[in-house]
């Protein structure tokens, strides 16, 4: 890397390399019995090169030969893409601990183990059809800069999601837990799994209309891309983002504080430096309801005359399978937190007189996203009647924009869970959003 | 190529093996507004290995050659795991052992074309929003994935095909005080570069719509009887249907295998629907999946009566049914799992102009924003669509999310169209990323679906 760096210098202002290396074993169980391990080992770089104010980038799995992959980043120069930012140089970074060298020793033997406790748990105590999908996953990154910038991080995650199908359909109630290391999967999370789905497996049918609705952490990801999309500097840029001018206004309840938590090496993958080597801090993007930041890369930083916030990240901002060398840079907010109130779930609910509390989402990638706007399906959605679980509804939606449902919070959970994309949020228990049901 | 795949294979000890060696080439060019963000022509490769021993079956995905001997070892040690694991040993269904070459005949080689030509076609195409005023910002894309595929097995099958696939298109954005709405566009295709000529048409359509929905009024959640176009039809089709005809879907849901029976009268009768991955210049279209096994039409339901199935070999063993050729890979870093190809409702008698007399009051839902199921429940989002009163299209409404229930829903499609329409762009986000499942469908017609509202 060291040399392809210093070949990039000769011919152009500036260079960059970005590589990663992946290790992971997926262990997976269907209707609780061992279906499939999988498992991978693969590793790739990306050139980022810039020349004259003007962009260069290539990538690849095998680096074979330098000369040619340099000469795949200098033809792109032509395509004349500007970029007027520079790398930075990052030294001196705080210390995390985001690795347990012990992920590194754990067998696929132990994971099916731990799967097969999990699986029987959850089969003894409900009628539903068990699922469970864990992951061993070991990433290394290293960024190097022609500015002098040579950071790496070495980061280990052990993931188990599960949960409890209702026959006749995919629909679940599950839950993530996701650990820096392999641990077994909480008792109160089994408990809490097999407590919805016990509590919901009659269907119900009730009227629609305006009504109090729960957000779990695992449909919270609903209302987390909207308010990403709305924070983010390429949504300003663009002019698309709705919230452009209210900096510094309140936008949502004063409940609601939404923070970047990039450092805390409690959870999985914490990260001291962004995709683009910039150092990452703290970042509250909402404080109690008023809109606080926005968050930037290097290149939307330089475009909007402010500072990148360390928020440069290889990633997609929606469902799907990237590979990290093969996207460049852009604005990403991949620690979200919201804030946890002190209501346990069983407090939060006995103050719902008639609503709706939405495990899941569908089609949260349908809808005006920029404006704030959403319209899903509840995968699953639990009616709630006094203070007390009924019933599943199905063929409900749930409908809104984002700006008005978070004016009308009743409520937060104290629990964080994990809710995708790196985002962990408590339930948050909103008044007056409209339910549509085919009564 | 082959015979460093054959000398990797030979080392494994198993009852069978295959091995996968892909090179993905990847060209890019996206603008963002009036400004280029992105441009750039890459090639990454890999190995998938997968190994069926004493029942047990799993695979491997390595980038290294230098690792083929550690994942060699990984492979061997997870097939014994699984095969001390499990209580239904994995079977592999026969299929015929091929040795075939197939590169696609294309309609001008996009290898072909210069960047500087690519560039300058994307360019022509984004500045038609961007001279109208309430257009605040594009994301205009060309995507062209070309995956040079190797694929042995120790049955002897020797397969080489290319799949060869280019789009061009993205998202219309438009402003108008505080509202924000969108339209997107599409073209593309895997038989060459030509489809993606000549669209100025098609781009200033959408730029037409984007600034219209701006006048649109929000839709009420209601439920109501709709009319779906053929785009919207095709995602149902695929979203709420299709997936459950996927084998490895509905092997493990002992409740939704029982309903999903072959015989069972799950449609109303006026509906056929079959998947088809063999219909050339369609984006679904191969001819061999990534376990060597030749792609094959397979009606799905026949006059609402469930006739057949998409299959992998392992599951075409486990259900007793016949192998499809619907096993994919996204590329070089997945094993394959079952895809639908081409997927899409057979045409019918009416036109759109009977199926509106036959609706009467109600909607007509016209582009798609994607779907999602839930097993018996699904939602779908369309840009936008227009109230039908009386047999006549009225007033356009936008913000339209609908959601319904699979079984009820299949029998309560009344009436179809006479005009099958395939999609030109694919896409399918079933654990990979799949941009070569194609769908399509006629117009038709439904009723009692729920709209979400704004």
């Amino acid at each position: 890397m060291e040399k392809l760096i210093q070949m990039a210098k000769r011919v152009c202002d500036q260079a960059e390399i970005y590589s990663e290396e992946n290790t992971h074993t997926n262990v997976s169980f269907q209707n609780a019995q061992l279906h499939d391990i999988d498992s991978a080992f693969q590793s790739g770089l990306a050139l980022r090169i810039i020349k004259d104010g003007k962009l260069g980038f290539a990538y690849t799995k095998n680096l074979i030969n330098r000369d040619e992959f340099l000469q795949n980043a200098l033809a792109s120069l032509e395509g004349k893409v500007v970029a007027n930012y520079e790398f930075p140089l990052t030294k001196d970074l705080p210390p995390l601990h985001t690795y347990d060298p012990s992920l590194e020793n754990l067998s696929a033997s132990r994971m099916v183990e731990e799967g097969t406790r999990v699986c029987d748990l959850l089969q003894s105590q409900t009628n539903g059809e068990i699922f469970l999908n864990s992951s061993n996953h070991i990433t290394k990154i290293r960024i190097i800069n022609s500015e002098g910038t040579d950071v790496s991080s070495k980061a280990g995650e052990y993931s188990a999601l599960g949960g409890i199908i209702y026959p006749g359909s995919a629909s679940a109630i599950l839950r993530s837990f996701e650990n820096k290391t392999f641990d077994k999967m909480p008792d109160q999370m089994i408990h809490e799994i097999i407590e919805l789905y016990n509590l919901s497996s009659k269907e119900v049918e009730p009227k629609g209309g305006k009504m109090k609705v729960m957000f779990m952490p695992n449909s919270m990801f609903t209302l987390n891309w909207r308010i990403l999309t709305g924070t983010s500097s390429k949504s300003i840029y663009e002019k698309i983002s709705p919230i452009a001018h209210r900096m510094g206004e309140k936008i949502f309840d004063e409940k609601i504080t939404i923070y970047d938590d990039s450092l805390n090496d409690k959870y999985p993958h914490a990260r001291s430096f962004d995709d683009e080597g910039v150092v990452c801090q703290p970042l509250t993007l909402v404080e109690n309801g008023v809109l606080k930041s926005f968050y930037y890369d290097l290149d939307y930083g330089t475009k909007l005359n402010a500072q990148s916030t360390g928020h440069g990240y290889r990633t997609v901002t929606s469902f799907g399978a990237y590979e990290a060398i093969t996207q460049q840079p852009s604005p990403a907010l991949t620690h979200l937190r919201i804030k946890p109130g002190n209501k346990s779930f069983s407090q939060l609910l006995k103050t719902i007189d008639r609503g709706v509390i939405v495990e899941g989402s569908m089609g949260s990638h349908s809808g005006n996203i920029p404006n704030g706007d959403y319209s899903v399906g509840v995968n699953p959605g639990l009616y709630v009647e006094n203070g007390e679980i009924i019933g599943r509804v199905k063929d409900a939606m749930v409908a809104g924009n984002v700006y008005e449902t978070l004016k009308h919070v009743i409520d937060i959970g104290d629990t964080l869970y994990p809710s995708f994309l790196g985002a962990w949020v408590p339930a948050i228990l909103c008044d007056n959003v409209s339910v549509a049901t085919k009564k | 190529m082959f015979e460093k795949l054959r000398r990797i294979l030979g080392k494994i000890d198993a009852d069978y093996a295959d091995i996968r060696y892909e090179i993905k080439k990847t060209a890019l060019i996206l603008f963002n507004g009036k400004e280029l963000s992105q441009i750039s022509s890459n090639s990454a490769d890999g190995y998938v290995m997968r190994a069926l021993k004493n029942g047990g079956m799993s695979s491997v995905v390595f980038t290294k050659e230098n690792d083929a001997e550690k994942a060699l070892g990984t492979l061997s040690e997870n097939t014994q795991l699984i095969a001390n694991n499990v209580k239904r040993p994995v079977m592999l269904a026969k299929t015929e052992v091929v040795k075939d070459t197939f590169i696609p005949p294309l309609k001008e080689d996009p290898r072909k074309v210069t960047m500087s030509e690519k560039l300058e076609l994307v360019r022509k195409y984004n500045d038609i929003p961007l001279k109208y005023e309430k257009i605040v910002t594009t994301s205009i894309r060309y995507r062209e994935v070309i995956r040079e595929k190797y694929f042995c097995s120790t049955e002897g099958a020797q397969i080489r095909e290319d799949l060869v696939t280019t789009d061009l298109g993205g998202i219309i954005t438009s402003k108008d005080g505080h509202l924000t709405q969108n339209a997107s566009v599409f073209s593309g295709g895997s038989n060459g570069f030509s489809t993606l000529r000549d669209q100025e048409k098609n781009f200033e359509e959408r730029t037409a719509i984007a600034l219209d929905l701006l006048k649109a009024q929000p839709c009420e959640s209601a439920v109501c009887d709709c009319i779906l176009s053929p785009l919207l039809a095709g995602v149902f089709t695929h979203e709420a249907f299709g997936h459950f005809s996927e084998a490895d879907i509905i092997e493990d849901l002992p409740a939704m295998r029982k309903k999903m029976r072959i015989g069972s009268q799950l449609g109303s009768d006026v509906l056929s629907i079959t998947d088809n991955p063999t219909l050339s210049d369609q984006v679904g279209f191969y001819s061999y999946d990534d376990e060597g096994t030749k792609a094959r039409p397979i009606q799905l339901m026949k006059n609402g009566v469930l006739t057949g199935r998409l299959h992998s070999r392992r599951t075409a063993a486990e259900f007793g049914e016949p192998i499809s050729g619907h096993c994919v890979a996204e590329d070089y870093r997945y094993p394959p799992i079952i895809r639908m190809g081409t997927i899409f409702i057979e045409p019918g008698k009416l036109s759109l102009e009977e199926l509106l007399n036959m609706l009467g009051d109600g909607l007509y839902m016209v582009d798609t924003r994607g779907g999602e199921t839930s097993g018996e429940n699904f939602t779908f989002g369309t840009q936008f669509g227009y109230m039908v009163k009386g047999g006549k299209i009225k007033e356009m409404v936008r913000d339209i999310n609908i959601s319904g229930n699979l079984y009820k829903t299949l029998l309560d499609i009344v009436g179809i169209g006479n005009d099958l329409e395939l999609s030109k762009i694919g896409g399918c986000g079933k654990g990979q990323a799949n941009i070569r499942s194609c769908f399509g469908a006629p117009h038709i017609l439904v009723k009692n679906l729920v709209i979400g509202g704004a």
